[in-house]
């Protein structure tokens, strides 16, 4: 059973590091990997709620630009499937996330390298021409890379299952209680990474329209998503009509006539 | 604009050789745009890869080595509408063996490096900061409560948009060639877009840390009748003040340039302290 269980871990991994190859797809969120974990670990409805707990508090870790999230899917299905193991809530699997997506983060650098060295044998062919050996070269430039890291996840979860339960069991309560606490406190990372991305003065005062309306209101996420979107249209089609009769002038100018 | 733009090739010289399939080839070869993502030159491989149906189809032997060369080099934007350049891309490469008089290769270059800041520009604020977060904010409100729908619509919400555009991209490009960026940048259209996409985004933002970020003091306020707690006589004031204040703080850290995750730690370490002495519950 066990054995099942982490080669179809070991699947899940590869997948979700093959997310690249499937358009970028989001695959490999811990909102889609929770629920998967849970499913091979026999409790698809915590693995679910595990999921989206965890995928608030790495809402902030997209690869844009310079910095490079922890690993989010390392920190996701060994976090579920302890947490789950361990007879544990939610917050158990965030706290257990953490760590292990900081530590495999490390280790995970020590295959640029590999990718490098193929990626210029990629320029070899391009360079003669050679269209067969460049598409088989591209292949194992993105697969090479990613296979060598697999087996550590399920190997994790084979080997440290029952060490992990023990740890959890010896626990003292304040601090169950308190990584309780902070699995409220977290997703205020993300948020904050999120906004820090697309706020500036002129739309600060829409975080606030949001977050208000669900404390008086009470309208949930989705709610204020379908009034957000209709107000961003209403709120454009206002600016356009600023803009069109603002700039008329510069139109007649004649300078789009060159394209 | 007609709607055959985004889905055909629309006005094309009597001579040109690229087909609606080739650029079909294109937008499906542009899926595994990251996959070779690297720190060298990030997406030069997905680039070139995408784009072979046209070069090979444009070029044989020195000619198509050149061409595999050229495209070779450092490329990093939004994968999901890598598309648009590389429509752009294509039907430059074509004008170049259509017409080699008036149309010089190193163009070809040029006007793809030069439209990575843009493309960029607004695809990641859509694409991140928009799209994602409306399918974060419908998907983990559902998958909180153990609904497997979660997941799915987190899914679909994201990749349907993603994938229509990505398509229609490939044609967009191509026909519309080099002139469009340019043109939307002058008409406006482009601060109008990632001003609209950062109304949804803000807005979602807002009303999931309102939903999902909590935090309750635990510090009693006065004895025998009168007796209270501080945190009823916040929520009296404002509703939320706490979730309020902690995102106050996290992002005033992170301006100060405190890492995200040695943040994650310390916010850990702040709920095991209030835990500990009994501020918090």
């Amino acid at each position: 059973m066990v054995i099942i269980q982490t080669l179809l871990i070991a699947l899940l991994t590869l997948a979700a590091r093959c997310h690249t190859m499937l358009g970028t797809s989001l695959i490999n969120r811990p909102i889609v990997l929770g629920a998967l974990t849970g499913l091979i670990v026999g409790d698809l409805q915590q693995g679910i709620i595990m999921g989206g707990t965890l995928e608030l508090a790495f809402v902030g870790a997209v690869s844009i630009g310079a910095y490079i999230p922890p690993d989010m899917v390392s920190g996701t299905i060994l976090g579920t499937a302890f947490a789950i193991a361990a007879g544990q809530g939610p917050e158990t699997a965030l706290a257990l996330s953490y760590p292990i997506a900081a530590a495999y983060q490390a280790v995970s650098t020590l295959g640029t390298p590999i990718s490098l060295w193929l990626m210029h044998k990629c320029d070899r062919y391009a360079e003669i021409g050679d269209v067969k050996k460049f598409e088989r070269g591209y292949w194992l430039t993105g697969f090479i890379p990613k296979l060598i890291f697999v087996p550590i996840v399920p190997l994790a979860y084979y080997f440290g299952s029952d060490a992990v339960t023990a740890v959890l069991n010896q626990m003292p309560a304040f601090i169950q209680t308190g990584i309780n606490i902070s699995g409220g406190l977290i997703p205020a990372l993300g948020f904050a990474m999120l906004a820090q991305m697309i706020m500036n003065k002129k739309v600060v005062v829409f975080f606030f329209l949001g977050f208000f309306t669900v404390k008086y209101l009470g309208i949930g996420t989705t709610g204020v998503a379908i009034f957000a979107v209709i107000l961003a249209v209403i709120l454009v089609q206002i600016e356009q009509r600023f803009n069109t009769s603002g700039s008329v002038q510069v139109q007649a100018g004649g300078e789009l006539d060159e394209f | 604009m007609n709607s055959k733009i985004v889905t055909d090739i629309v006005s094309q010289d009597q001579n040109a050789v690229v087909t609606k399939d080739d650029l079909k080839k294109v937008f499906v070869r542009s899926i595994p745009m990251e996959f070779t993502w690297n720190y060298e030159r990030q997406m030069h491989l997905g680039y070139c890869y995408a784009l072979l149906p046209v070069l090979k189809k444009l070029y044989k032997g020195q000619e198509l080595a050149d061409a595999m060369t050229r495209h070779m080099e450092f490329y990093n934007t939004t994968p999901f509408i890598i598309t648009f350049p590389l429509g752009i891309s294509a039907a430059q490469e074509e004008k170049c063996v259509l017409d080699p008089a008036h149309v010089d290769k190193t163009s070809v270059s040029t006007v793809k490096t030069a439209m990575m800041g843009p493309i960029a520009g607004i695809g990641d604020s859509f694409f991140w900061g928009t799209l994602r977060i409306l399918a974060t904010g419908v998907g983990a409100s559902l998958a909180l409560q153990g609904n497997i729908l979660g997941p799915l619509l987190f899914l679909l919400i994201y990749n349907v948009p993603h994938f229509v555009m990505r398509y229609m991209g490939t044609f967009l490009g191509y026909n519309l060639g080099t002139s469009f960026l340019s043109k939307l940048e002058a008409s406006g259209s482009m601060q109008l877009l990632t001003y609209g996409a950062s109304i949804i985004g803000l807005m979602v933002a807002g009303s999931m840390t309102a939903e999902m970020v909590y935090m309750t003091l635990n510090i009693p306020v006065g004895v025998g009748e009168t007796a209270t707690d501080l945190q009823t006589i916040l929520d009296g004031i404002l509703p939320g003040i706490m979730p309020l204040a902690v995102f106050g703080i996290v992002y005033w850290l992170l301006k100060k340039g405190v890492k995200p995750l040695p943040l994650t730690f310390i916010l850990m370490g702040v709920g095991i302290l209030g835990a500990a002495l009994g501020f918090l519950m």
